[in-house]
């Protein structure tokens, strides 16, 4: 028997089952786009999509927490540097004191020094106060100290020399304290803040002229160091700032990438939905044409 | 001179033989609907007169009318052939899909929920630890997020473990079903051997047996050639499944959970021949099976014990050299080394190892921790070759499957084009056969209106 070109209806039927299923299956593929936004959903969509969207999006995480790392950075770097902003007029209005101690010389009246020399010892009280300032509970001046306190009741530094570092970008960590040893001088030292004041309360109640001299000068020394590590914080605070900026818009930049790779061209998918329900629908009306007619619907 | 009568005969065999013709036609459009039928045909031949002219037997050429030789099955064992390797391929390639289709749904990735954004959450959280060390809520929501981190490894290690034993329950109902189609397909052989043997028609049996062979070939890829005495041979990679009247055996063997499915080859998964226990090679949904079990659900699991031993390593390696509030150094982060194992060691939130000298709130240690996110080589780098690897392999079998699928709807195409019943061809058949035998009563009614004459008007 010669073969013949032969067409049956069950070859119909399962090649238009076949393209309906083939088109159905695209409508259904856009349509899980069109309802995710996502072209990505699964990593054989796009090996390297995939691979791009979770390394982005772990850089993404690692960006968010250098920004929460400056902002923790900022907040203490912030209280450093309105304590040491409060430290350096209350140590002017000490050296006032100090002036006019000296001025009156041993003319003035033992009241009068007297009242001098309780002022400078409130205000050095209220100093040790402020170098014992707190941030999110821990002493700011304390350097890595588990203690309350960076000083003791008697002025003398209890903390340790450890750094407090924030990591506020890729391998840029920033100190985020200022150690009390540095900033009021370290134990010991003639020029350590509170040694001066003390100092400075027992030569008024004594009117030691000669003693409130040196006095000056350490205290001069004193004010010089927590003015030197007011800028230097001032500067800290502006690089962790640069940083956050820069962290914020490279978070920006790696969305907007994530965004190119993972998300779908909106106009584009429905464009082509719009299509592929058209084909579909056509599919189905040939589909309908194709089938019906026979010969039994003509014979008789 | 032949017989006054023969025209009664010739007239006869054509009424015989149209409606025999028209039953036929009718079994094809009862059957245009029934998978695996293939439409018959009558071959009719005319009867000749005698074949063998002897002198005192004389013919006038004429023949006696038609007979039916035979109602053939039209078929094309090459197309056969070729639809069995194809359904083969399309089932190997479909179940790959699916296994594929499982696994990705495992890891979920990219997502803002998967193991690749909880590692983030902890590395995220050290570097929380390593703001506020002396806080110790913070390190407590560390250890939850070290938690989280190994529930979701352990998930996904579930995961695969489920898959691989749902499908090594699957492999065992699927190997009972090859040996409950080769029984079949023997006892059809034995059947359709003694029918052909008779000289009785087996063409139904025929299909029904093509039916069960295709089904074979698809679970297991098994090739089938067609006998001199109609029995059907079938073969598994080159092995006799059945031969004649007899059919052999598989069964499963090996491993019975992922965590022994190991390289060792004398447990590892696999088909093989019941009687000699040597290795039948499979194609078709068995084959993706036994690749599943053996290489690809292993492989993805292995890379995952990857996953956690570098995240075991890299953490407990620097937690150990820092101090944890209570002064206590070399304290591991994690135990366990595997995806099953790996668990969260401390529980305390004093011994997160935040420092790198004891008694301090210096959280250099914590804050090295957190580098992890963005340490080349870590963990969230092994996953993610992991995942592209898995990206890569599940979308070359998409394509392979999508290919495939064209190939295979083509030769079924072709298949049911050569053996399918077409109702217009078989109407045109059945007026055909139908005039036909109006036709042969016609000659009937003239013959016996031409006897009339003879026998009743004349003489008289």
């Amino acid at each position: 028997m010669a073969m013949q070109l032969r067409v049956t209806d069950g070859a119909i039927t399962n090649r238009v089952l076949a393209n309906l299923q083939g088109n159905l299956t695209r409508v259904g593929n856009l349509q899980e786009q069109l309802s995710s936004g996502k072209q990505i959903s699964r990593p054989s969509d796009s090996p390297t999509g995939t691979v791009s969207a979770m390394q982005l999006r772990g850089e993404s995480r690692a960006v968010q927490q250098y920004t929460r790392n400056a902002s923790d950075g900022l907040g203490w770097l912030g209280v450093i540097d309105t304590a040491l902003t409060s430290s350096l007029s209350q140590t002017g209005k000490v050296r006032e004191l100090v002036l006019q101690g000296m001025s009156a010389g041993t003319a003035s009246t033992p009241d009068a020094r007297e009242a001098l020399a309780a002022e400078v010892e409130n205000l050095r009280k209220s100093l040790i106060g402020v170098a014992n300032t707190k941030y999110l509970d821990r002493p700011v001046f304390g350097g890595t100290t588990t203690g309350e306190r960076a000083f003791d009741g008697n002025g003398q530094f209890v903390g340790d020399t450890g750094t407090v570092m924030r990591t506020v970008g890729d391998n840029s960590k920033v100190q985020v304290d200022a150690n009390g040893a540095t900033v009021f001088g370290a134990n010991g030292a003639d020029s350590q803040l509170f040694t001066v004041l003390e100092s400075i309360t027992n030569n008024l109640r004594g009117s030691n002229t000669a003693g409130l001299d040196a006095d000056l000068q350490n205290l001069d020394v004193a004010i010089g160091t927590i003015k030197t590590n007011l800028a230097d914080v001032g500067a800290r605070y502006n690089r962790i700032e640069t940083s956050r900026t820069a962290a914020d818009d490279r978070l920006l930049n790696v969305k907007s990438k994530l965004s190119e790779i993972e998300d779908i061209d909106l106009p584009n998918t429905i464009m082509q939905m719009q299509l592929q329900q058209t084909a579909y629908q056509a599919a189905l009306q040939a589909t309908a044409k194709v089938i019906q007619p026979s010969l039994m619907d003509f014979l008789r | 001179m032949a017989s006054t009568f023969s025209g009664i005969t010739t007239a006869l065999s054509s009424l015989y033989a149209q409606r025999r013709a028209l039953d036929v036609a009718g079994q094809n459009i009862a059957n245009a609907n029934t998978e695996g039928y293939t439409r018959q045909r009558v071959q009719m031949t005319s009867a000749s007169g005698n074949t063998m002219p002897t002198m005192w037997s004389t013919s006038d050429g004429i023949g006696n009318g038609v007979a039916i030789s035979d109602i053939r099955r039209t078929r094309d064992e090459f197309l056969e052939g070729r639809g069995r390797e194809e359904r083969a391929n399309i089932s190997y390639l479909s179940n790959q899909k699916q296994q594929f289709v499982t696994i990705e749904n495992t890891f979920a990735e990219p997502s803002d929920t998967a193991l690749q954004h909880q590692l983030g959450e902890l590395w995220g959280a050290f570097g929380d630890v390593a703001n506020n060390p002396n806080d110790r809520a913070i390190r407590t929501a560390l250890i939850q997020q070290g938690n989280t981190v190994v529930d979701g490894v352990h998930s996904a290690y579930n995961a695969l473990g489920a898959q691989w034993k749902a499908n090594r329950d699957q492999a065992d109902a699927l190997a009972t079903e090859v040996n409950t189609l080769a029984k079949n397909i023997a006892q059809l052989n034995t059947t359709i051997q003694r029918a052909t043997a008779a000289g009785l028609p087996v063409n139904e049996m025929a299909d029904q047996r093509d039916v069960q062979l295709m089904k074979l070939s698809e679970l297991t890829g098994a090739t089938a050639s067609i006998q001199a005495d109609g029995t059907a041979a079938v073969y598994l990679g080159g092995s006799g499944l059945v031969q004649g009247v007899t059919a052999r055996e598989i069964r499963m063997t090996g491993a019975d959970r992922l965590q022994n499915q190991t390289g060792d080859p004398a447990n590892s998964v696999a088909v093989r021949w019941a009687d000699s226990g040597t290795p039948a090679q499979v194609g078709g949904t068995l084959a993706s099976i036994q690749d599943t079990l053996v290489t690809t659900i292993p492989k993805y699991a292995n890379q995952l014990d990857g996953v956690a031993a570098n995240l075991a390593n890299t953490v407990n390696t620097l937690h150990a050299g820092g101090y944890g509030l209570d002064g206590v150094t070399g304290r591991a982060f994690f135990t366990g080394t595997t995806a099953e194992s790996i668990k969260v060691a401390i529980d305390n939130p004093e011994f997160v190892a935040a420092s790198s000298t004891a008694g301090t709130f210096d959280a250099a240690n914590a804050d090295a921790l957190a580098d992890l996110a963005t340490t080349p080589g870590g963990a969230g780098e092994t996953y993610a070759v992991m995942i592209a690897n898995l990206g890569v392999e599940a979308q070359s079998v998409d394509r392979r499957q999508a290919i495939q699928a064209v190939v295979t709807q083509d030769t079924d195409a072709a298949r049911e084009s050569f053996a399918g019943v077409n109702l217009d061809e078989e109407m045109t058949q059945l007026i055909t056969y139908q005039r036909g035998y109006e036709a042969a009563s016609r000659v009937l009614n003239a013959v016996d209106e031409m006897l009339d004459v003879l026998i009743n008007r004349m003489a008289v």
